[in-house]
């Protein structure tokens, strides 16, 4: 009989405390951690701020000073199509080329699983203005200067250097993509697929390296010349198309479990 | 059967304490939410009050910093610095913004009322959330010049501040988010809708002159088109045909967009307490009513984007036709929009 009440007793808080939750994610006693590492390319070269020297497809020289992007909204998709969404408030982090650290971003608290994709967002969602907590990534994306003070509105991506036009002369570039008020909405989602499966255990610690090429951010689905236009600043002609282009530039190069 | 008993008695405990954080409420009773009362003649607010619902305590915090210099680099220019109540929250006879260090802004402080009902803020819609708009004035450098990461250790410093960010949100936080929510759960609760023309609109015994009442009408037919609606305004932005001033050289709306169409296009202002919120226009060029009625019927200057409104069929502006008569009937109507109530309101004094 004892053994019985036990038994019993076992299953009931087994039951009573399953979480309502049906999204992947209700064993909250088995979660690992994720890295994901971004690295920086032009083409299949890791960018040299300021001394590497690259062409684009409009035979346009050029060399990178800044580089800054915001990732935002991180989601993690099982093979049956179940995401487990990253907590949004802490879900938004500034990949910055000059400083090391910033490219490892440390996702913690995810529930074991094994995941086939990922999503992320690249900006500021403002359809989702303000219930994600972002308000708390000011000090973060002030400090980096991401942050159109005058508009209260976050640059999604920097990306300055200097370029020669084939036979001109070196001018600076300089191009700051966010969305416009609420006429233009420049925040773009990037879904990828992983080239192995992740798969989060009981304290595990996985790695899924991100490649973004940002040579695609002049030539992608739109080509964009510097000597036609180098200083893109709420241009809304310009701006989405570099926006669409910098959604194309990222792929997972390995996953590491 | 005991035995039966025993188990039950431990389910039920098992059941109890397995509550998640989720359902279990925490009644916080020393901070009581505050009533945020929608006139009978407004709207439906435009913030969603349910996000961000004010307490006793988020008011108090947020009226704190609102008149607190250590949100500027200099520790004096507060936000009431520039939005002073007598004058409905606007920056009494100056007609651009003062900064810290003697700085001067570009623009007109605009006043601050019935702000949960605006779509977007400030003259060029640059924020598009009451939560984001107090980003501009805090970090531009003409005007607070500062960084809300030197705001949050500041205040982390001030043990009032400590207690205050704690008795006002759950999370207990001095961080950005709540700074930003407490400054819109002060100003959210900023309405102001007890001037004559809301007691003669909700039918509450008051009576128009028959010099008001000359002056409603022209204003009807004269100026409503966009200063509609009871809150007069329709938040469009529009090009009223000032000429340019080139030591600012104010693209307006275009800042925002990067639009040529929406180059000196400014949102259309409220007249809610316009006797008041003087000087006037996006960069307070106009000092009295007379004015800028005297603009309108004598002096729009002619643009690629000047507002159809004011041009004749054959493409010549027209401005707004008024004589110096109808002019004085239409400021008459103006002051009628005058809410002594709101800028006597002790809750949103200073002291």
């Amino acid at each position: 009989m004892k053994k019985l009440s036990t038994l019993i007793l076992i299953f009931l808080t087994i039951i009573s405390c399953k979480d309502d939750d049906n999204t992947v994610g209700t064993d909250t006693d088995t979660i690992g951690t994720v890295n994901f590492e971004f690295k920086n390319n032009v083409g299949n070269d890791l960018i040299d701020l300021n001394t590497g020297s690259y062409t684009n497809q409009s035979n346009e020289t050029y060399t990178i000073s800044e580089l800054k992007y915001i990732v935002s909204n991180i989601v993690l998709i099982k093979d049956n199509g179940d995401e487990f969404t990253y907590p949004v408030a802490d879900s938004y982090f500034l990949i910055n080329e000059e400083v090391a650290e910033s490219k490892k971003v440390n996702l913690v608290d995810i529930p074991s699983g094994t995941f086939t994709k990922i999503k992320f967002g690249i900006g500021v969602d403002q359809s989702k203005y303000p219930l994600n907590g972002v308000n708390n990534f000011i000090p973060t994306a002030e400090e980096s200067e991401m942050l159109w003070s005058w508009s209260a509105g976050y640059k999604f991506i920097k990306f300055e250097g200097a370029f020669t036009p084939s036979g001109g002369t070196m001018a600076d570039f300089i191009l700051h993509i966010g969305s416009h008020g609420t006429t233009l909405d420049n925040y773009k989602e990037v879904l990828l697929d992983l080239p192995g499966e992740l798969t989060i255990g009981d304290g595990t610690t996985s790695n899924v390296a991100i490649t973004a090429d940002v040579a695609k951010i002049f030539d992608s689905t739109n080509t964009h010349s510097l000597e036609v236009k180098s200083d893109i600043q709420v241009d809304p002609e310009n701006a989405p198309k570099l926006a669409e282009n910098v959604s194309t530039m990222f792929s997972v190069a390995t996953v590491s479990n | 059967m005991k035995y039966l008993a025993y188990i039950l008695l431990i389910v039920v405990g098992v059941a109890c304490s397995c509550s998640s954080d989720k359902e279990a409420y925490v009644p916080i009773s020393e901070n009581k939410e505050l009533e945020f009362i929608v006139p009978s003649n407004f709207p439906e607010p435009t913030y969603n009050v349910k996000m961000n619902p004010p307490t006793e305590k988020g008011f108090e915090l947020g009226k704190k910093l609102f008149y607190d210099g250590r949100l500027a680099s200099d520790g004096v220019v507060s936000c009431g610095f520039c939005h002073i109540q007598d004058f409905a929250f606007t920056h009494h006879t100056h007609i651009v913004s003062h900064g810290v260090d003697g700085a001067l802004g570009t623009r007109n402080a605009q006043p601050l009322h019935n702000l949960a009902f605006m779509k977007e803020f400030t003259w060029d819609g640059a924020a598009i959330h009451l939560d984001l708009q107090p980003i501009i004035p805090i970090t531009a450098e003409v005007e607070m010049n500062e960084t809300f990461g030197s705001i949050i250790k500041k205040l982390e410093e001030r043990p009032e501040y400590v207690e205050m960010f704690a008795e006002a949100f759950e999370d207990k936080k001095i961080n950005s988010d709540n700074i930003l929510k407490s400054l819109s759960q002060f100003m959210i609760m900023m309405i102001s809708s007890n001037s004559k023309y809301d007691k003669i609109e909700r039918n509450e015994g008051s009576v128009f002159t028959a010099d008001e009442t000359a002056g409603f009408e022209l204003f009807k037919s004269k100026c409503a088109s966009c200063h509609s609606g009871t809150l007069f305004t329709d938040q469009s932005y529009r090009n009223n045909g000032l000429p340019v001033d080139t030591l600012y050289n104010d693209i307006g709306r275009k800042r925002v967009t990067g639009l040529a169409s929406d180059i000196y296009k400014f949102k259309v202002p409220t007249l809610r307490n316009i006797e008041l919120s003087f000087p006037y226009m996006h960069d307070g060029r106009l000092k009295t009513l007379k004015d800028v009625l005297d603009h309108y019927s004598d002096g729009v200057t002619d643009s690629e984007t000047l507002d159809p409104l004011f041009r004749n069929d054959d493409n010549t502006i027209s401005g707004i036709p008024l004589t110096e008569e109808e002019k004085q009937y239409i400021i008459t109507f103006l002051k009628t929009l005058t809410d002594d109530n709101f800028v006597n309101d002790s809750r949103f004094s200073e002291f």
